[in-house]
């Protein structure tokens, strides 16, 4: 704690304080006893000043404060409102393509069904099995058929490219993910690097374990799930090893 | 198989419900109907008049094995036909799954193909 000249020192100053009181002096042994006082706190100030100064150092030299707080402030909250986005997305998306989908399949049957009754009557046409009253309406018809394949193809075609323009949902989804993916990785860092400021890098990582009942989600590819399976096949094998 | 018979979708992500639809009805079932998770499920299965379930497994409120669970547990509807379509695919899960008492388990994504091949076995087991 002292090394010997402060220790020597220290000894004289008390044998000193002793020397007075014994003498009688009070007003000596008073001074004395306060410069004594003055000499530690001095030396306390001096350590609690070092440790101040290191921390600051430290915190100036990484700047892991602000990067982390920023992260926490602004770039997590962000990310919640940018994956909430892709799930909107992706439900519009699919709706509209569900919705051409309605409104498509009526029509296609429409058309093949009048193809089909058409079909037939030509075939009668063909083989010379048609009045000429038949064929007079036969000939309305195949105008009738001719006008609404047009205009139902055309309805075909609109909703098809509906269809493509609602993929363009995929472009954006992958931006925003990416935007998330970099800003997991900063954190990721900034941990990191926390972690060896805080000195304990050098300590063997815990074992992160996934707690039990814990739902997985979807098998996201390059992300491997510790006893998952990664097919149909695996589960329907599973369920008949089973009994099923 | 009674293409007449009632069938309850369950899935918390509207999208999924109509895709199960549009492919259960393209399979000739026309008597749909769905909820969004266990919670609003169960008051309709409780009810009655259901002849087989399609459930997700992770849905807010109630999940989709306690559903299982609790069919199974109540007399009268412990011997309908439960299908799970899942995006889980852990082996602890689809242990759990069977041993709940599951009819048929789908990962998800999956095929209009699988959907047909695992309601044919479902019901093709139930009739012998």
């Amino acid at each position: 704690m002292q090394n010997g000249t402060e220790r020597q020192d220290f000894l004289a100053k008390a044998k000193q304080l002793v020397a007075n009181i014994e003498a009688n002096d009070d007003r000596a042994a008073a001074e004395l006893l306060s410069s004594m006082s003055h000499e530690r706190e001095e030396s306390l100030f001096k350590e609690v000043g070092q440790l101040t100064r290191q921390l600051h150092d430290n915190l100036a030299t990484f700047s892991i404060e602000g990067q982390l707080s920023s992260l926490t402030d602004k770039g997590i909250p962000d990310a919640k409102e940018r994956l909430n986005h892709v799930i909107d997305m992706t439900n519009e998306a699919a709706n509209t393509t569900l919705n051409a989908i309605d409104e498509v399949l009526p029509v296609t049957a429409e058309l093949q069904e009048s193809s089909d009754q058409l079909l037939k009557k030509w075939t009668k046409f063909i083989g010379r099995e048609l009045s000429l009253t038949e064929f007079k309406v036969m000939s309305g018809e195949i105008s009738k058929f001719l006008d609404d394949s047009c205009k139902n193809t055309k309805f075909v075609h609109a909703k098809a490219n509906d269809i493509v323009l609602a993929q363009g949902f995929q472009d954006l989804t992958g931006q925003i993910i990416k935007k998330v993916i970099t800003l997991v990785q900063d954190v990721e860092e900034s941990l990191v690097e926390l972690v060896r400021i805080a000195g304990s890098a050098d300590q063997p990582q815990a074992e992160v374990k996934t707690a039990k009942g814990v739902l997985e989600g979807p098998i996201v590819p390059g992300i491997e799930v510790e006893g998952a399976v990664n097919s149909q096949d695996e589960v329907d094998d599973l369920l008949s090893s089973l009994g099923f | 198989m009674d293409k007449n018979m009632k069938i309850l979708v369950v899935d918390d992500f509207s999208t999924m419900r109509r895709i199960v639809k549009n492919l259960l009805r393209e399979l000739g079932f026309t008597n749909l109907d769905e909820a969004d998770d266990g919670q609003t499920a169960w008051p309709k299965l409780k009810a009655g008049g259901y002849d087989f379930l399609v459930t997700d497994w992770n849905m807010p409120g109630m999940t989709g094995i306690d559903l299982l669970k609790t069919v199974r547990a109540t007399p009268e509807t412990a011997n309908m036909p439960v299908l799970l379509v899942t995006a889980e695919s852990k082996r602890e899960q689809i242990i759990e799954a069977a041993q709940a008492g599951v009819n048929g388990y789908i990962i998800k994504p999956f095929t209009a193909a699988t959907l047909k091949e695992k309601i044919d076995k479902i019901f093709a087991r139930s009739t012998t």
